[in-house]
């Protein structure tokens, strides 16, 4: 029915998983086939028993009968909506958690409408197509059976043109899906249009641009009227197969009934069959038709849509990083002019090393402890033909250095950040982090990354803090953290350790320092504060950085957000976008322009 | 319809709207109702015709000409439903596209206004869904008669076969209506519970989507995902009462009408044993019961356009808002010269902006400070007609912000703002936004001024990347919108805070480069940076509404509560000092008399900075 591949085979996996929930649902279906049965079966016997023969007692009889028939179905109906639950809420389960599991990943906002608005429609039109599908089954194995007990013959009138019917409707079943998903496509097109341009009004006028919005918002509604209008030529090919497969049979009925009726057929049976094929066969024939019509296609598109491969991480994954030994000691002209320094000494000491040489590495190591960071040659583009946002970058950080990364917006300090923490690839060029490669286990154990926003979650405030502690952490432990960083007083107003937070009533600042003391409080060396302190005041800020700076054996890498950072750190890296600048504080207000720049805008008094 | 309609300005612009949409699709609506009742009558028809043919062929009587008449009426049916379903289709999806035309025209026409009093996101699904239920109503009014007549022919066949029958219909019909009536009522209980339980997972998912990096960074994805899904299993409990509650429903529904048509059964197989009706005569009231239950249907259908109703009528609420109405005063040559004159603005009440002159004359700058609330962003989108004051003019070079057409306006203001909205589908298209004509030299040099060029190559596809698709801090889209506002031009040049988000040394280069030679010969801009006010010839100090002083930054400094209006900006202020220590870069310019002006600030404030020593907590300045 669907033309992705994988899909028809998943959901059939997950029917077959559920073959008590389909047992179920068919044994209350069967309610529903009686009920079929006798609203023919029934009436017919009436006539033919009862009031043809002047015995109206017997045909009443024969109505309750079947009256008793239609409660009891009814029942059946209202179980089976019990066992079609059974199997739409696990479907439902399941897309909600792969949502988030998916939005959890990728961080992408436009999983909170996946949740609310995808799945449930997936759950409304999987439910539909249980029933109807269902009910077509159940109804027609009722009313065959019914005219089969009424007079075989009849089957042979009523038979035939509802498989044409039908064969006609599974014929058009697939262009129709596709027109209805082209109608959906250009729905979804439209909706997102007017939701940029609705947002975007006051840009628009400023721009003076009303009319040129105005025609593309026009094609818009020019294509979903398009598709509109096909999807509903193609609703004649439905009327024809209800037509054929509905209809006729009752003009057949007719036209064999001398036939029928000498071959015999009963008055009562004929009744009974014209019953059969207007009151049981047509309508759920049609309910067939609209419903696989129309949330058949529906379903498709939406399911394809929520079990189609992560897509969010495209810019996290660039091209596949070379390895390749890269001649490091080459050192190029856009190279950052490297100022002296134990920095320096450290890369030209591990300059000889090559990149992929473990084994060399390792022997390196039982010499001296493996600096805490070093980066050979990095270089990063977030496409194959975009410009690299860092160039060919060499950083060697021993362990317990102190470095601050500073340089106006979108230079690429938090890509950085983000290079060594291992979320992002270096195009070429390694990345090790105490020895181990990057990506890897090993190296993700011993960093720790607070980006500028930071997560705070509805939960107790020593969860939030335990966060990154795989067991329990003592609350002596985590007072003595929350004294370190600055969050002793926030702590206290909150209620203390076991009082639950709620992100939303905390300042952007109060959250920071959440994140910081968690982060104090996870066991790895290297921590990576990505302006991370850019909501809280200056002293506070100090306070958290020296807390860091203190850890026994911690590096601390900190995205500068004011001068005082770099000037507590002491190692600078100046970005700004071309080429990178690195040394002490003072010797780059000597040296650097940019610095110098950067200081003065920061800082007048310090400028001079 | 209704008769309050009148003093309900929403409701007769719905009216209008709908009558108006109606006549677009005229012919098709007229069209749709004729078929519709034909295929109704033809419907009513059948069960007599199948009746007689029935009888005649059990009485072995030639009847030919009876089945051939099913099968023409059988014929006929099929051709009048897929004509139906055709129309139905077309006068549907023209009706909505036409709807959404029109308002879509009408919003943009109306402009920022609209966004204020409806709010975006409620646009949106005025635009989308309101419009596609709205557009249902012509052509369900057009098959309304039909509809009805189905119901009523079937009584009214009925009563013509034998009055009991359609007595024992009516009789039970009400218990039909009592039965469906409950339905609706202990669903809401359930899906409100259901709700509750999806909005914690969603509120909890929101958390941990905005706390990406700090996840994929810990690595801790899996927890992650099992915290948000804990309210899972109360979604799965309330889901499953929601099935069953509705299960009751459906089972409620689907036994009233069998059983109701089983009591007429019952009634002409009496009358049959009596010999008062015929088998073909049983057969058709069994039909007609069927016919008859349909009013079920028929108050589905009403109950669709009462939706349908309301849907128009929160379109027509969009239309009560006037669009704006442009002059025909062409605007003449000039240097740029903004005036405000006696400049009075309410908004929900408050009169924000009170009695405001200012003159800013042709090719100078004049920078707006004041506390938040104090009127500056309203004040700038008064200044380049994003908005009209209540009371008093803005006039550009003389003429009236009113009386100037679309275009003259458009094209001599140009605006950038503090969170710009990027449309447009390409970065470079978003740049070159409104321009007749756009020439990719023109999109890059405007962001080479902006400093977006760098960035901007970086991304995927550079200028050719989508919008949606770029990744992006609030400097950088700030930096995007000023390469709008600069690839724009214009005579006069709005910055609406939009330099906020920007470190300190790019403000820098930027406002160097605006000031210099850069485009838009007269500027005014929202500043809440000293440094930023430090650069304007004027700055207009606004508070409470009202023109406080108009001065140069240097001298308004003296003021110790002008001072306070920078302190009290988010984050650390800008003092002038900054300014003046970051002045010895030498700029583009060279010996204008701006220049000259500024370097006396220089001179001042340095020395202040000297005063103020290190003990300052405003030494340390946002980046």
């Amino acid at each position: 029915m669907t033309s992705s591949t994988g899909l028809p085979a998943r959901g059939l996996r997950f029917l077959l998983a559920r073959r008590r929930v389909l047992l179920r649902l068919a044994v209350w279906s069967v309610l529903e086939t009686g009920q079929t049965f006798l609203i023919g079966y029934g009436p017919a016997r009436a006539l033919d028993e009862g009031f043809l023969h002047g015995r109206a007692d017997v045909g009443l009889v024969w109505l309750a009968v079947t009256g008793l028939g239609v409660l009891l179905g009814a029942y059946g109906t209202a179980r089976v909506y019990a066992a079609v639950a059974d199997l739409v809420e696990p479907l439902r389960d399941r897309l909600v958690e792969r949502v988030v599991s998916r939005g959890v990943r990728s961080g992408d906002a436009g999983s909170l409408s996946g949740l609310t608005q995808q799945v449930e429609i997936a759950r409304d039109t999987f439910a539909g197509l249980v029933m109807v599908s269902r009910s077509f089954v159940f109804t027609s194995v009722g009313a065959l059976a019914g005219l089969f007990a009424l007079a075989p013959p009849l089957l042979l009138v009523v038979g035939p043109p509802l498989a044409v019917g039908m064969a006609l409707f599974a014929t058009t079943l697939r262009p129709l899906a596709r027109r209805q998903e082209t109608f959906l496509v250009a729905d979804e097109a439209l909706a997102g249009d007017l939701g940029t341009v609705c947002p975007g009004l006051r840009d628009i006028t400023a721009t003076g641009a009303e009319a040129q919005i105005a025609a593309g918002t026009g094609e818009r509604v020019e294509a979903e009227l398009r598709a509109a209008r096909a999807l509903a030529h193609w609703g004649v090919l439905r009327v024809a197969s209800l037509t054929i497969g509905g209809q006729l049979p009752i003009v057949l009925l007719l036209a064999a009934a001398p036939w029928l009726l000498s071959h015999g057929v009963t008055t009562g049976a004929l009744v009974g069959a014209l019953a059969y094929v207007t009151q049981s066969l047509l309508p759920a024939l049609r309910n067939l038709i609209h419903g696989l019509g129309t949330s058949g296609s529906r379903l498709t598109v939406v399911l394809r849509r929520l079990a189609r491969p992560d897509t969010a991480d495209d810019t996290a994954t660039p091209p596949p990083p070379a390895t390749s030994p890269h001649p490091t000691s080459t050192a190029t002209a856009d190279r950052p002019q490297r100022a002296g320094g134990p920095a320096a000494a450290d890369h030209t000491a591990n300059d000889g090393r090559g990149a992929p040489a473990p084994s060399l590495s390792r022997s390196h190591t039982a010499a001296k402890p493996p600096p805490a960071v070093s980066l050979t040659s990095v270089t990063f583009a977030y496409g194959p033909a975009s410009a690299p946002v860092v160039h060919d970058l060499d950083l060697v950080l021993p362990p317990g250095a102190h470095l601050a990364v500073v340089g106006p917006s979108g230079t690429g300090k938090s890509t950085l950040t983000a290079l060594v923490a291992g979320l992002l690839t270096p195009s070429r060029g390694t990345v090790r982090v105490g020895g181990h490669p990057v990506p890897g286990p090993a190296a993700a154990a011993a960093r720790v990354l607070i980006p500028q926003e930071a997560y705070v979650f509805g939960g107790t405030l020593a969860e939030n803090l335990a966060y990154l502690r795989p067991d329990p952490v003592p609350e002596e432990e985590l007072l003595a953290a929350a004294e370190a960083v600055g969050l002793a007083p926030l702590a206290d107003r909150l209620g203390g350790l076991d009082a639950r937070v709620e992100p939303p009533a905390l300042s952007a600042g109060e959250r920071q320092l959440v994140a910081l003391t968690r982060a104090y409080l996870s066991y790895a060396p290297l921590a990576l504060l990505d302006e991370a302190t850019c909501h809280l005041d200056p002293e506070t800020e100090e306070r958290a950085e020296r807390a860091f700076a203190a850890r026994p054996g911690g590096t601390l890498v900190v995205v500068a957000h004011r001068i005082s950072s770099a000037r507590r750190a002491g190692r600078v890296l100046v970005m700004d976008g071309r080429s990178t600048a690195y040394g002490g504080h003072e010797e780059l207000l000597r040296s650097c322009a940019l610095y110098r720049d950067l200081v003065g805008s920061w800082s007048p008094a310090l400028a001079r | 319809m209704t008769p309050r309609g009148d003093d309900d300005p929403a409701a007769g612009h719905a009216r209008t709207l709908l009558r108006t949409a109606t006549g677009y699709s005229g012919s098709r609506c007229v069209a749709l109702c004729l078929v519709s009742i034909a295929a109704t009558g033809g419907g009513l028809l059948l069960p007599v015709v199948l009746g007689r043919a029935l009888d005649l062929l059990l009485a072995h009587a030639p009847a030919t000409r009876w089945v051939l008449g099913c099968a023409g009426l059988v014929l006929l049916l099929g051709l009048l439903d897929a004509a139906q379903t055709v129309l139905t289709g077309t006068v549907d999806a023209r009706t909505t596209a036409w709807l959404r035309r029109r308002l879509t025209g009408h919003v943009l026409g109306v402009g920022p206004r609209a966004a204020d009093r409806f709010g975006s996101g409620d646009l949106v699904a005025r635009l989308v869904g309101n419009a596609a239920e709205a557009g249902t109503t012509p052509g369900a009014r057009a098959a309304l008669p039909a509809a009805l007549a189905g119901p009523v022919g079937g009584v009214v066949a009925l009563a013509l076969i034998d009055w009991w029958l359609a007595a024992v219909f009516l009789a039970g019909a009400p218990v039909l209506a009592l039965l469906l009536r409950a339905v609706s009522r202990d669903t809401s209980e359930t899906a409100s519970r259901y709700q509750q339980a999806q909005g914690r997972i969603a509120a909890a998912l929101a958390e941990a989507v905005e706390g990406v990096r700090t996840v994929r960074a810990a690595g801790t994805e899996r927890r992650e995902t099992a915290r948000v899904l804990r309210p899972l299993p109360d979604l799965s409990r309330a889901g499953h009462r929601m099935w069953r509650v509705q299960g009751r429903a459906a089972a409620r529904a689907v036994a009233v009408a069998p059983l109701l048509q089983l009591a007429v059964v019952a009634v002409a197989g009496v009358l049959l044993s009596r010999d008062r009706l015929s088998v073909g005569e049983v057969l058709a009231a069994s039909r007609y019961a069927v016919l008859a239950t349909g009013v079920g249907v028929l108050v589905g259908q009403l109950a669709g356009l009462a939706r349908a109703r309301a849907a128009a009528r929160r379109l027509g609420e969009v239309e009560t808002e006037p669009a704006t109405v442009y002059g025909a005063r062409r605007l003449p040559d000039g240097p740029g010269r903004l005036e405000l004159r006696g400049v009075t603005a309410r908004r929900g009440g408050r009169t924000v902006l009170d009695g405001v002159n200012l003159d800013v004359p042709g090719g100078t700058t004049l920078a707006v400070v004041g506390r938040s609330g104090s009127g500056k962003s309203l004040l700038a989108a008064l200044a380049g007609r994003l908005a009209d004051p209540d009371d008093g003019e803005v006039l550009l070079d003389g003429v009236p912000l009113r009386e100037l057409p679309h275009d003259d306006l458009r094209g001599a203001v140009g605006y950038a703002f503090a969170r710009p909205a990027l449309l447009g589908g390409t970065v470079g298209q978003a740049i070159g936004l409104g321009l007749p004509s756009s020439s990719p030299g023109r999109i890059r040099e405007a962001a080479r001024t902006a400093l977006a060029d760098d960035f901007v190559r970086r991304l995927p596809d550079g200028y050719g990347t989508a919008v949606a698709d770029a990744p992006r801090s609030g400097g950088e889209s700030q930096r995007l919108g000023l390469a709008r506002a600069f690839a724009h031009g214009g005579r006069l040049l709005i910055l609406d805070d939009a330099l906020s988000s920007l470190d300190t040394v790019t403000e820098r280069h930027i406002t160097d480069a605006l000031f210099g030679d850069g485009p838009g010969s007269t500027r005014l801009l929202v500043a809440h940076r000293g440094a930023t006010a430090a650069c304007a010839d004027a700055v207009a100090w606004l508070d409470d509404g009202r023109v406080r002083a108009v001065g140069r930054h240097e001298e308004l400094w003296r003021l110790p509560e002008y001072r306070a209006v920078f302190a009290d900006a988010a984050g650390p202020a800008a003092s002038p000092a900054r300014q003046g220590a970051s002045q010895p870069v030498p700029g583009p310019r060279s010996g204008d008399e701006q220049g000259e002006g500024r370097n006396g600030v220089n001179g001042q404030t340095r020395t202040g900075a000297a005063d103020r020593g290190g003990t300052s907590k405003d030494k340390d300045a946002t980046a």
